[in-house]
């Protein structure tokens, strides 16, 4: 067989992106599926990245890039699996390209088209807090650079192609049908947030100066909604003192997710960080249960919050929150669990809810398609969790980042690493299998 | 078989009727040895609980007597008496016990004959009426099955053993915000901790509403109610007792209708001209309102005309229910108060009592008798054949099938209460929204905590209302008055209660800031519908 041994990366995510780059250094092509316009996965969304504090698209766009220029790496960005059929060495993989309605080879990604677009859509890359185009790009580092056409929102005026002087915007496109053939899968599918609104006695979605934690990432981000400037969703005015709340819908038996999603005390505390960076003089608080800091670097991470940056760790997870209606502003109360005392936190300007983080729901259609198996809380199972940490049920087919379970950036990475090898372990066999 | 001697318990007041006693005695008169005597300082002093606990505990007659009118020693306490005694006649009658049973006499101090004839003449009437039921089955103790438990199960089984000590049950805590001294989160952590005398000599053991927000919130869902109501079953069984409120009356109703030989005339409160059965697919369960009714009507509400719309709003419909003679308190208050024994009594005779009906359908209008009815009797006893609805469902139902019509329009603003039992614990809060909002012309105005979030009416299975309740009532009553309603919605007869009760009291506020009409959900709905024109609804307009 001439053919070149070939993978299929699902999702583009920091984890999607790294086991894609170490197979594609190995020689091995390799397809990224993603469903979204871009790759780049929820590291693309964060604003800095904890122990380090390094700013986060910074370090993950010239991955991305290198993932788009590599010889051995083509990119199917807005695309489904559809069908995957065969067995280890020789998946026969059905995928569904959505028509992105512009011409990838000829659009430069000037954005001259959105700027004359007259539908305004939330933005799911700020998580619906700023605005983008019913012709958009999600984020300017996009990968590929190129526009999509929201199909669902948009009125059909046909100003973008008036206005686009490459003459990449084609209505004409049609949905595309992708039939490969690959030798190992590998699954990177990433997380979910937990939605909080189920816990009403926190407010979400009622009081507008409640963000979830993504949300905030992207509130506080530079190239965020508001620019990077740190004020009150509600108002706009400065805030004074922000509030974190850790656990909301993690460690749950009944909202959420019964895990510990195992980042939160550390981004909380980074984004604390970032907070005191932006103004030294806004009060920061973070309500938390246990203090999971128990990477190399963490205890340190906090030690420095609270020493250096003066940052106020609570433990407890608070009871309610309640929103002055006429000030917006908010009143935490709280079991402060160390003294016994019943305590309220009053004129909180920003409360931010660490919400659990989850498997996707689309994980069952996935496993389904795949035939393999996922775990009572959704995410893929493995063999053996501790010997066999990225093999899923089926051969051939692996598993990395958090949807195998919880973990950070550097563990989503080491794993890529380790399923890419797997990866790479199978094909060679079957290759040499086939020499005879 | 030894002759039948009435056993009467006289409590006689220390300046006349037991004075006049001693005068009978030293002027050496003889009357029966039937009675046993209890000195108390005033007439006014006789609770009608005394007097069913007498009852309960074999009691064929109860003597009270005080000075005649005028004469008090403390100027009205015989008039308090009179009404106490009138009220307990209502309750006995309803009991089934039969007022006469009770006799109120002034008898002073220069009165020893008089004494001497009551107590032959009582003794004799006594006689020829025969024994009284109460006394063939001895009173049950408060022991439970609970009591065996051991507090590590008990926790296992509440899940309490997933307590991440959070503090987010104690913050959100409606009694442990007024009275740090108890909290859901220290109630647990000393049952961690192995501290089993401490959890149940602990006074706050009883402050708990077991209103659910804290098991509502609690990520682990541990049971916090299921915890508190075992742990009081266990107290009790050490001989603990809360602080019951009315003295215990509603607990002596609860136990003298858990005994099997009860027969009560509890159905006088049912309209002539209303239509019911002995059979057919609905059955109405009225639960205590007779005995409300009775209790609570110097506090401005009439319990009974819950009881009296919904027949109304069934028969609109073209429904006769079932009414039971002889149906038994649901038994919820003793269970939640530790007295899991009468409680299964009373679940035993109930269960049988319905399934000899063959409904297919029973009614509450009370959301704990709901409660009980299908959660607490199933658990205990197997699941029925019949399913249980709230009246606030089954109006829902009845407004969805077009079986009653709103003739016009009611305008009005209302806010509703959400009853915890109602709400957190059945997780029904649509059903009585939706019955509000499909009357023409009402709008639904909310208060800031509704739903999940509501606050407790702040007094539950008659336990421990103190200072602490009515400050939640005047809270919820500033709430609900803040939102320009013009009347209060409840569809529970116990918030209502409370809430009116608070507002019967000397207020510590301005009237203005609290005083809001309140109003039970089948009252209102029958009002809509023009089938009755309540009392109720005027009242706090003076």
């Amino acid at each position: 067989m001439s053919e070149k041994p070939t993978v299929l990366v699902i999702g583009g995510g920091i984890a999607g992106i790294q086991a894609s780059l170490d197979l594609a250094e190995r020689g091995f092509q390799v397809y990224v599926l993603e469903e979204t316009p871009t790759i780049g996965g929820r590291m693309a969304q964060l604003d800095k990245t904890f122990p380090t504090m390094d700013c986060s698209i910074c370090i993950l766009a010239p991955k991305m890039m290198e993932c788009f220029r590599h010889p051995n790496i083509k990119l199917l960005t807005y695309s489904e699996l559809k069908e995957v059929k065969g067995s280890v060495g020789n998946f026969r993989v059905k995928i569904l390209q959505k028509p992105r309605y512009v011409d990838g080879t000829k659009c430069t990604g000037c954005g001259v088209c959105a700027e004359h677009c007259p539908v305004e859509v939330p933005n799911e890359f700020d998580m619906e807090l700023g605005i983008r185009k019913a012709i958009y790009m999600p984020m300017p580092q996009a990968v590929p650079r190129c526009m999509t056409v929201d199909k669902e929102n948009c009125i059909e005026c046909k100003l973008c192609t008036k206005m686009c002087r490459a003459g990449a915007v084609d209505f004409e496109q049609q949905p595309k049908d992708i039939d490969l053939k690959v030798g190992a899968i590998i699954i990177a599918t990433g997380f979910n947030q937990y939605d909080p609104s189920e816990i009403v006695e926190y407010g979400y979605k009622k009081s507008r100066n409640v963000l979830t934690a993504l949300e905030f990432e992207r509130w506080v981000c530079a190239s965020g909604p508001v620019a990077g400037h740190l004020l009150r969703p509600a108002d706009g005015g400065i805030p004074k003192r922000i509030a974190f709340i850790q656990c909301v819908g993690s460690r749950s038996s009944k909202f959420g997710a019964p895990f510990c999603s195992s980042v939160c005390c550390m981004y909380a505390t980074k984004e604390a960080l970032i907070i005191r960076e932006h103004a030294p003089d806004v009060e920061v608080h973070i309500f938390y249960n246990e203090l999971r800091a128990f990477g190399k670097g963490f205890q340190e991470f906090v030690n420095r919050a609270r020493t250096e940056y003066g940052v106020n760790y609570v433990r407890s997870r608070p009871g309610e929150i309640k929103e002055n209606p006429a000030t917006k502003s908010l009143t935490i109360w709280y079991d402060d669990t160390l003294t016994r005392e019943i305590k309220s936190l009053t004129d909180v300007d920003l409360v931010v809810l660490c919400p659990a983080l989850l498997p996707r729901d689309s994980n069952r259609k996935l496993a389904g398609i795949m035939g393999v198996e996922l775990d009572e809380c959704g995410f893929f199972k493995v063999v053996h969790p501790l010997l066999a940490p990225v093999d899923t049920t089926a051969p051939g087919i692996y598993v990395c980042g958090y949807c195998q379970s919880p973990k950070d950036i550097p563990d989503s990475v080491a794993q890529a690493s380790a399923a890419a090898a797997r990866a790479a372990e199978a094909l060679t066999l079957v290759q040499v299998q086939r020499k005879g | 078989m030894s002759r039948y001697e009435p056993r009467i318990v006289g409590f006689l007041c220390n300046w006349c009727g037991y004075a006049g006693a001693d005068l009978a005695g030293t002027s050496r008169l003889s009357y029966p040895a039937n009675i046993r005597i209890i000195r108390v300082m005033c007439s006014g002093r006789v609770e009608p609980a005394f007097i069913l606990n007498a009852f309960e505990n074999g009691a064929d007659g109860v003597l009270v007597a005080g000075c005649h009118p005028g004469d008090c020693h403390y100027r009205s306490g015989n008039q308090h008496a009179e009404k106490r005694i009138e009220k307990t006649k209502k309750l006995l009658d309803l009991l089934g016990v039969g007022s006469d049973r009770v006799r109120l006499e002034w008898i002073s101090a220069a009165e020893g004959e008089k004494f001497a004839s009551v107590i032959k003449d009582f003794t004799e009437k006594l006689r020829v009426k025969g024994p009284s039921w109460l006394g063939k089955e001895p009173p049950s103790t408060r022991t439970a099955h609970d009591a065996k438990e051991s507090i590590h199960d008990v926790l296992k089984r509440t899940k309490a053993l997933y307590c991440q000590e959070c503090g987010k049950c104690s913050s959100s805590c409606p009694v442990t915000r007024l009275d740090p001294s108890y909290s859901p989160r220290l109630a647990v952590e000393k049952a961690l901790l192995g501290l089993e005398d401490a959890v149940l000599t602990d006074k706050g053991l009883w402050s708990c509403l077991t209103c659910y927000l804290c098991r509502q919130r609690c990520p682990l869902d541990i049971e916090y109610d299921e915890l508190i109501r075992t742990c009081r079953a266990k107290a009790a069984t050490s001989g603990i007792a809360g602080n019951c409120s009315h003295e215990g009356v509603l607990f002596s109703l609860s136990r003298i209708m858990a005994n099997p030989e009860a027969r009560q005339n509890r159905l006088k409160w049912v309209p002539k001209e209303a239509e019911i059965a002995k059979t057919g697919d609905v059955l109405y369960f009225a639960g205590c309102l007779p005995y409300f009714n009775v209790v609570f009507d110097d506090i401005n509400v009439k319990n009974i005309e819950i009881a009296q719309s919904m027949l109304k709003i069934l028969n609109a419909a073209g429904i006769r229910p079932v009414l039971l003679e002889n149906e038994r308190c649901c038994g919820h208050d003793l269970s939640f108060a530790g007295d899991r024994n009468n409680f299964e009594k009373l679940a035993k005779m109930n269960m049988a009592a319905i399934t000899e009906t063959h409904v297919s359908t029973v009614v509450t209008t009370c959301p704990e008798c709901y409660r009980t009815l299908k959660i607490d009797y199933p658990e205990f006893l197997g699941q029925p054949k019949f399913e249980v609805l709230h009246a606030s469902e089954f109006l829902t139902n009845l407004i969805d099938e077009g079986k009653i019509k709103f003739p016009g329009k009611l305008p009005m603003k209302v806010s509703y209460q959400d009853p915890c039992r109602l709400g957190r614990h059945m997780g029904v809060y649509d059903s009585p929204r939706k019955v509000i909002t499909s009357i023409p012309g009402v709008e639904l105005v909310e208060m800031s905590r509704n739903r999940e979030s509501a606050l407790c009416c702040g007094v539950s299975a008659w336990m421990g209302c103190g200072r602490h309740s009515k400050q939640m009532q005047m809270e919820r009553l500033a709430e609900a008055k803040g939102t320009a309603a013009d009347l209060l919605v409840t569809a529970c007869p116990k918030c209502q209660i409370h809430l009116n009760c608070a507002l019967s009291e000397k207020l510590p506020v301005n009237k203005e800031e609290v005083a809001i009409e309140t109003c039970d959900l089948s009252v209102l709905v029958a009002r809509a519908l023009n089938l009755t024109q309540s009392s109720n609804m005027e009242m706090n307009k003076k």
